[in-house]
């Protein structure tokens, strides 16, 4: 096993793919209906770089870092189909004990809530240590001291390992989860919503160390949120969710600057603009469709402004605008179709 | 020795106080576990005392001019309907009642335990298996499952430890099982998995602790029951024979002459009454002192 793993370390070099999804759908089977979370969604993430999912609550993106670490619960949920392949393991064909050996060792996350994310029990210094030891062959002392030194790395006086979760406040637990994500310096960590839970100037000072720690230890970076902003300051490639797909993908230039879909102009518009403090938010009218009843058109099309027949017609099509960036829209059928973002856009240049 | 030594590195670098000594200090500072400790360490005194010093022949000698005498300087707790002085009887039954209360209360907390919060853990077959049997269990009725298993076994004082230990489990596992159950959600868990830790692991070293505190407390309530149904076995015979002395049987034979000799019963019984009660207390300092989220 060890020297699967240095092998498998002496491969991952700047610039190779350490994280690769493909065709990737997961349903949850309920008794009377099917929740139809990821459909079909493909990215690919070299190493040292960071992928945003953004997209609203729903939208699958949890699913599908949950897939990445193969812990989608089952039942009922059921991966249908695709790969994952970290670090050259295909995920979804391991068995459970070699599994063990690859999470928290090549692709480790972070979750959500701080305040939960920790075993209340157990002294922070233990649970970092834990994480060691379990794929480290090193000493108690030795994992407890490795436990010290990540916690100071992420901003916490060692003095402190041999506290319970309870005596720290939420920012410093999530620096802790993030410490214990980090502690076998994987090649793919895993974000999901990691400052959702905190205020806003802690999410900021959490970000930052993030950004960090990636350079640090070279790790690639998953950033699951639904906060644009944050997505512009980690990330450097950017992939939109809708209903379980990827409606745009490219890089943060791409997406931000030069945006396609009109569900990710929906999303700018719905941002407050600095410059313009007076102008009115325009919200994208409509909720998400029904993931157990997805129309068999354009999920998106019957919010979109832009919606033809044709769009509620057929599914569409991936489509490569440039090497880089994809969008997901039957109305670039039409040669001269531009969204109203853009065209502002053009007139800026012009 | 490598692992003991590496952990007083790791206390002394960090200074950091033992698990057990922290969990000392918070049991001294309350003041219903300190009672309770200080009654059981007198009460097991008492059953060392009835170990060194109470001979068979002393607690069995018959005495047909002595019977029923209420307590005096001569018998601190009268005598018995045979003349035998009851003060000793209780002593020295201590031995069987509280040896066979803890092992078998502990035997059904470790089997339960372990059935139970893989249960709550797994779910799904598991569940229905170990859940089913469970039930099983728990439809016959104890003392005629206690009878079964020591008439299986035969008659002998490790056998009366197996029949009450197991008539005792359903509960633990019942028990564990919901409370495993609570925690099982729990985000720590799934961030176990997270950073590779196998399903047992995780069971044994993230649900269970979080999920002990109401089993602490069932186990030392439990100690009071268990105390009964050995009295209850060895009353009908399947139990500690019969000249020798133990609390519940004590008090079993001495229901029939509660009218003229009620102190027969009251004795024995407030050793039961005791034992319970500060057990009882122990167990609920100790379900504070383990939960480090009520550190002051």
């Amino acid at each position: 096993m060890g020297n699967e793993h240095i092998t498998n370390n002496g491969l991952a070099a700047e610039g190779d793919i350490v994280l690769e999804v493909k065709n990737l759908v997961v349903h949850y089977v309920l008794k009377k209906e099917t929740v139809e979370a990821v459909n079909d969604i493909s990215f690919s993430l070299k190493k040292g770089r960071a992928i945003g999912l953004v997209g609203e609550t729903g939208a699958g993106k949890t699913t599908t870092a949950l897939s990445i670490m193969n812990l989608v619960p089952d039942p009922p949920g059921v991966i249908k189909n695709g790969t994952i392949n970290v670090c050259g393991y295909d995920i979804l064909k391991l068995k459970h004990n070699e599994l063990k050996k690859v999470r928290g060792k090549d692709v480790s996350m972070i979750f959500q809530d701080p305040m939960t994310a920790l075993n209340p029990v157990m002294r922070v210094g233990d649970q970092i240590a834990e994480s060691v030891r379990l794929h480290e062959n090193v000493s108690k002392a030795k994992a407890y001291e490795r436990a010290v030194e990540m916690l100071e790395l992420v901003g916490i006086s060692g003095e402190r390992a041999s506290e319970f979760p309870h005596q720290f406040s939420g920012g410093m637990k999530q620096r802790v989860v993030i410490a214990i994500a980090l502690a076998c310096s994987p090649h793919v960590l895993i974000a999901d919503e990691p400052t959702t839970a905190l205020d806003v100037t802690i999410q900021a000072q959490v970000l930052d160390m993030m950004n960090d720690l990636k350079k640090k230890f070279n790790t690639a970076l998953v950033m699951i949120t639904h906060d644009l902003g944050v997505v512009a300051k980690m990330c450097d490639e950017v992939a939109v969710m809708y209903a379980g797909r990827i409606v745009e993908s490219g890089t943060l230039e791409d997406v931000f600057n030069d945006t396609m879909h009109p569900y990710t102009e929906g999303l700018f518009n719905s941002l407050p603009n600095l410059e313009n403090r007076e102008a009115e938010l325009e919200p994208i009218p409509g909720l998400m469709p029904d993931p157990t009843k997805l129309p068999p058109g354009c999920s998106f099309a019957p919010r979109c402004k832009y919606a033809t027949e044709a769009c509620s017609a057929k599914r569409p099509e991936p489509r490569k605008v440039s090497d880089t960036h994809t969008v997901l829209c039957t109305r670039y059928d039409d040669p001269s179709f531009r969204i109203k973002r853009r065209q502002s856009n053009e007139q800026h240049v012009s | 020795m490598n692992k003991k030594s590496s952990q007083t590195l790791i206390s002394q670098k960090y200074d950091r106080k033992g698990l057990l000594s922290e969990i000392w200090q918070r049991i001294r500072t309350n003041p219903g576990a300190v009672l309770g400790m200080i009654v059981l360490c007198i009460l097991m005194l008492t059953m060392l005392y009835g170990i060194f010093f109470i001979s068979y022949e002393q607690v069995t000698k018959m005495n047909p001019l002595q019977r029923f005498k209420p307590p005096s300087a001569e018998h601190w707790f009268g005598t018995d309907e045979m003349g035998r002085d009851l003060f000793l009887r209780v002593i020295y039954g201590l031995r069987y009642s509280y040896s066979l209360a803890i092992g078998a209360v502990a035997m059904a907390f470790v089997i339960g335990t372990f059935f139970g919060s893989l249960a709550g853990f797994f779910g799904g077959r598991v569940d229905t298996i170990i859940m089913r049997t469970t039930d099983i269990m728990s439809s016959v009725p104890t003392i005629l499952l206690g009878m079964v298993i020591v008439s299986v076994l035969g008659s002998s004082t490790l056998n009366l430890l197996l029949a009450i230990g197991i008539t005792a489990s359903p509960m633990f596992v019942r028990m564990s099982r919901a409370s495993v159950l609570t925690v099982r959600g729990n985000e720590y868990v799934e961030a176990a998995q997270a950073i590779g830790m196998s399903n047992f692991r995780i069971v044994f070293t993230q649900a269970l602790p979080n999920a002990l505190s109401p089993l602490i407390v069932t186990l030392t309530s439990r100690m009071g029951t268990a105390i009964l149904e050995i009295a209850s076995l060895s009353f009908i015979g399947f139990g500690i024979k019969v000249p020798l002395p133990e609390l519940g049987a004590l008090v079993s034979s001495g229901r029939n002459f509660i009218n003229p000799a009620p102190h027969i019963t009251i004795f024995p019984g407030l050793f039961i009454v005791l034992t319970t009660f500060s057990f009882a207390m122990l167990g609920d300092g100790l379900r504070d002192a383990l939960d480090p989220r009520l550190k002051k």
